[in-house]
């Protein structure tokens, strides 16, 4: 450090080292002619014994240490350098710095994403649990590794492998805060969550194993620190006051620690409250801490020294054991090929020092993605640096050459062409920084704005420098090395003898250069065709019913205390009244809400001339009468529910169904659904009692990708746990939301609104992750053609200047313009069509890792392929055409002229 | 035969500076003035080697350098000790006791 400072005060040092050596001098040689030596001798004689030369370089360089030295006068000798040439500077500054800068701004969401270990002790020792084998046990549960909570119990005394085990699970639930009932996001957990994960409190206490001890033993709530902040200003007197969720009072015992926000980076909660108390948060349908429903995540902490591999071979017999046990008591009546699926089920540990996350399951491909397409980007414009660099190079040869005959060598000409390149790298990467905050933010608006406003974050984090300076210095390298390099090869003859502005150049160099741009532009476009046509095709097929004017709601009466069979009730009014409402055109109610990712499901049994149950997961959801046709869905046979097809459980009478059209083709094809039974689930005990009466046009269900097979029952049969309204609204949407409002506060003042949305609005959020895909892999694309058209304009102009001498006698031999046209163009197409016999190849490898992003398009579509060759091939003849026609209007005496 | 004058040891240099320093505080001129006396003529300093370690010395906080008025009434730029070169040079006496006293063993040893 001090070293640098030397470099700002050198000259003040050198002036007092030339006072202090004069001094010495002046002092010797005076001693000498004292002593009777003539005064010349003297001098001589000290100016030898000093050395004086060397003596001032040694103390430089005690100063500053040599190399040091050097590169700081590189970098100056640079800047001065740049700043004489404005454009040129500007250009290459530009496009590393949008390179770094998007690099920048997607490795942060890859960071905060993927990445990030949890802020707890020692994440690198924990391991999130799985249970894994055939679907019999793994249904449904796909991403989201719910497990039993006894297995969480019982992991606690396998203390050979671990140092505790914890679950959670995600909830919503209503909360009362003195004040009126918000829906919050929040985490069940056992006893053992917070001293597992390390994670102490910044107030009070946290949830300790006794809260945690049976039901009902904790009816406390420990709260997040940032929900603490924000919903009762950091109230110092906190702890002791009582909450009510839904309506449970529960007590306040403390506040979490600054920074911890759970374990799932998608989801933040508000508080945590113990597993004993599930019941609070209606989750507790059956004896969920006894039973082996799944219904948590578990992650447990390795014991020191123990690997990951090595504890889940250890843990298995436990797993056999359990597995084995459970059968006994919780499915005696399971057929003996079940039975074998079941125990030949494994228990599976990954390292989780990030935690457990289903917006990571969903994020982590498209972020890979994007990441890998601003890694391309940047080496695209590095390689137009690197071009530009060969360029100016090429009108330094003169420079160059002179140094390297006085005497430089070629190392050191190479390092200054190195600390140009550093130099504007970082300087890129400086101003990449300053709108990367932008950028991120920029990003996590196209996410959903519940998720990513308060799980990520746009700011600055020291790792997010760390990455840009690195990405600089990669970059400056990578611009920097074949300038460099081909300067380090030139011959010193050759390049004095040259006339000036005709100097070799690096030409071929430059062509490789623009053929790798054309690849790597290539790649890009087709990634940007393929996600725009997967967007607009999700856009245009839409979800099956037409979104105009259509507005939802919901509600969760179970939240609030309701009995499912007054929720159920309540449900019924509400419809009626809704539907009474004079902006509402009509109206029907679901259970589930559709496009949000979620859905009721489970395996069918049908009964027809033979019983059977479907080889696949159907999807249902119960439904009031008249919701079709609000839905604008189209009944194709049959009828829609009426209200005498209601029918609560244990009331004698028919039961009703109608399936969608892709059951039928799966299931029934070829003969009458109507009349067909079928019932929910697939154990032999389950008896199919509901009548098909009614065929729909299908419809999406969790997301517009989906088209699966699902299965309609009634709503109101006193089963409901909640509904979501759907209404269509004469006018527009939003005008009808007071009214709404007025009726459920009237019914219910305490029973919160849980969201309004329009449809439109619904599709569009279910699309976010296909809308940032394609956003950004098309801005990617544009820049990448941007940046390769200019590569190749830039090498063409040089060709051509190269060759107006050449061309000049052959238009005055009488050839034609349009000859020499061709002439310049020839070159321009050799390098299109190699860089494009790159890509291609390139592009079939990489399809596979897109295949699982992409809808109604395959990787290796011909069309889009096509269609992006197409468009960079037409943009690259135009630009190599400039070029060319100037080529061809080179007069003959003008060309001659040049010499 | 050995030359009457030998150059001085690799790094004693420094440690010779630090002990003439510690008496009293001298331009670049007068320690080498010093050092010609003190070794008398024996060690044989290369009056230009001395002012790339002051600066060193000075560097590492061991030294601290003032420019004021030198007995010939011209302005000189004299270097004392600092307390951490003061320690340092404490140091460097201990280690060289030690270094010294295991060759004379090692010679004694020897010549038994």
């Amino acid at each position: 450090m001090i070293q640098l400072l030397n470099w700002f005060r050198r000259r003040a040092l050198e002036r007092g080292l030339n006072r202090e050596l004069q001094y010495h001098f002046d002092r010797r040689v005076a001693d000498l002619t004292a002593a009777g030596i003539p005064e010349p001798e003297a001098r001589r004689r000290v100016a030898a014994e000093l050395g004086l030369v060397r003596v001032r370089e040694e103390v430089r360089d005690v100063w500053l240490t040599r190399w040091f030295r050097d590169f700081l006068y590189d970098l100056r000798f640079s800047a001065r350098s740049f700043l004489r040439s404005p454009g040129f500077t500007a250009a290459t500054l530009l496009s590393l710095a949008l390179g770094i800068g998007a690099t920048t701004a997607i490795y942060s969401l890859v960071d905060q994403v993927i990445l990030h270990a949890l802020p707890v002790r020692e994440p690198g020792r924990l391991v999130l649990m799985n249970w894994s084998g055939s679907d019999f046990v793994t249904y449904a549960t796909g991403s989201m590794n719910l497990m039993p909570y006894t297995i969480c119990r019982d992991l606690q005394q396998q203390t050979r492998f671990l140092d505790g085990a914890l679950c959670r699970a995600e909830i919503q639930v209503n909360l009362t805060a003195g004040g009126d009932p918000k829906p919050v996001a929040a985490e069940i957990v056992s006893g053992s969550y917070f001293s597992v994960l390390g994670v102490g409190p910044a107030l009070g206490r946290v949830i300790e194993p006794a809260d945690d001890a049976g039901y009902g033993t904790g009816p406390v709530v420990v709260l997040s620190y940032d929900f603490w902040q924000a919903q009762f200003g950091g109230a110092a007197d906190i702890v002791g006051r009582k909450v009510l969720i839904g309506n449970h009072p529960m007590t306040v015992v403390g506040v979490a620690a600054a920074g911890f926000r759970g374990v799932d980076v998608g989801a933040v909660p508000a508080f945590w409250m113990p597993t004993s108390m599930a019941k609070y948060a209606n989750v507790d349908e059956d004896d969920l801490l006894n039973t082996p429903v799944r219904w948590v995540q578990i992650l447990a902490r390795l014991r020191p020294g123990i690997s990951v591999a090595q504890a889940q071979t250890g843990l298995q017999p436990w797993f056999k054991a359990w597995l084995q046990d459970s059968t006994l008591h919780h499915f005696p009546r399971i057929s003996a090929d079940h039975r074998r699926e079941y125990l030949a089920t494994t228990l599976e540990l990954t390292s989780a020092p990030q935690g457990h996350s289903v917006l990571r399951y969903h994020l982590a491909q498209p972020l890979w993605l994007l990441f890998a397409a601003t890694g391309v980007l940047l080496a695209l414009a590095c390689l137009n640096v690197a071009g530009l660099f060969l360029a100016r190079g090429s009108a330094r040869g003169r420079e160059i050459g002179t140094r390297l005959a006085l005497g430089a060598s070629r190392g050191r000409i190479g390092r200054q062409l190195l600390a140009d390149s550093l130099l504007l790298a970082v300087a890129g990467g400086v101003l990449g920084v300053v709108v990367a905050p932008l950028a991120i933010r920029g990003l996590i608006a196209f996410l959903p704005r519940d998720l990513g406003s308060n799980a990520l974050s746009g700011a600055l984090s020291l790792r997010l420098l760390a990455f840009a300076f690195f990405a600089s210095v990669t970059a400056g390298l990578l611009s920097g090395l074949a300038p460099a390099v081909h300067a380090g090869g030139d011959s010193v003859v050759g390049s004095l003898r040259e006339r000036g502005g005709t100097g070799f150049g690096g030409v071929r160099l430059r062509k490789c250069i623009v053929t790798l741009q054309v690849a790597f532009s290539l790649i890009l476009i087709i990634g940007a065709a393929l996600f725009l046509r997967t967007f607009t095709g999700l856009l245009a097929k839409g979800p099956g019913f037409d979104t105009s004017s259509l507005l939802s709601f919901a509600i969760a009466p179970l939240q609030n205390g309701y009995s499912e069979a007054d929720a159920s009730r309540l449900v019924r009014r509400l419809d009626e009244q809704v539907r009474a409402l004079p902006v509402a055109s009509s109206s029907a109610a679901a259970r589930y809400a559709f496009l949000n990712g979620y859905a009721w499901s489970n395996s069918v049994t049908m009964q027809t001339d033979r019983r059977t149950v479907t080889d696949g997961t159907i999807y249902f959801n119960a439904v009031s009468p008249g919701f079709f046709s609000t839905l604008g869905i189209r009944i194709l046979a049959g009828r829609d529910f009426n209200r005498s097809d209601i029918r609560p459980p244990g009331e004698i009478g028919p039961r009703v169904a109608i399936v969608n059209q892709a059951f039928v083709k799966r299931y029934l094809a070829g003969r009458d659904p109507l009349g067909v039974l079928i019932a929910r689930g697939g154990a032999s005990n389950v008896k199919p009692d509901s009548v098909i009466v009614g065929v729909v046009a299908d419809m999406s269900y969790r997301g517009l990708r989906d088209h699966y097979e699902q299965v309609f029952f009634p709503l109101f049969e006193h089963d409901d746990t909640g509904a979501t309204f759907y209404i269509k609204v004469r006018g527009a949407p939003e005008q009808a939301i007071p009214s709404i409002r007025r009726l459920v506060q009237q019914d219910d003042p305490r029973l919160p609104i849980l969201w309004f949305r329009t449809l439109d609005d619904q599709v569009n959020r279910s699309l976010a992750t296909e809308r940032l895909l394609a956003a950004l892999s098309s801005s990617f694309g544009a820049l990448a053609l941007l940046l390769s058209l200019i590569g190749l304009y830039g090498v063409m102009s040089f060709v051509v200047t190269r060759r107006t001498r050449e061309i000049g006698i052959r238009l005055a031999l009488g050839a034609t313009g349009a000859s020499a046209i061709r002439l310049v163009l020839r070159d321009a197409v050799a390098m299109i069509a190699v860089g494009m016999a790159i890509a291609l190849p390139c592009v079939a490898a990489l399809g596979k890792l897109v295949q699982s992003q992409l809808f109604g398009v395959t990787a290796t579509d011909p069309a889009t392929i096509a269609a992006a060759a197409l468009v960079l091939g037409a943009g690259a003849l135009v630009a190599a055409f400039i070029p060319a026609w100037r080529a061809s209007n080179v007069t003959p005496t003008e060309a001659l002229r040049l010499e | 035969m050995p030359s009457p004058r030998f150059p001085i040891p690799q790094g004693t240099l420094d440690m010779l500076i630090l002990q003439i320093l510690s008496l009293e505080p001298a331009h670049g001129y007068g320690i080498a003035q010093r050092l010609e006396q003190i070794s008398q003529s024996v060690v044989q300093v290369n009056q230009g080697s001395l002012y790339p370690a002051l600066h060193r010395l000075q560097q590492r906080g061991w030294l601290r350098a003032e420019w004021k008025q030198s007995e010939t009434g011209r302005e000189a730029k004299f270097y004392s000790l600092t307390a951490a070169g003061r320690r340092q040079l404490a140091i460097e006496k201990d280690s060289w006791a030690r270094l010294s006293g295991a060759v004379n063993l090692i010679f004694e040893e020897g010549s038994r």
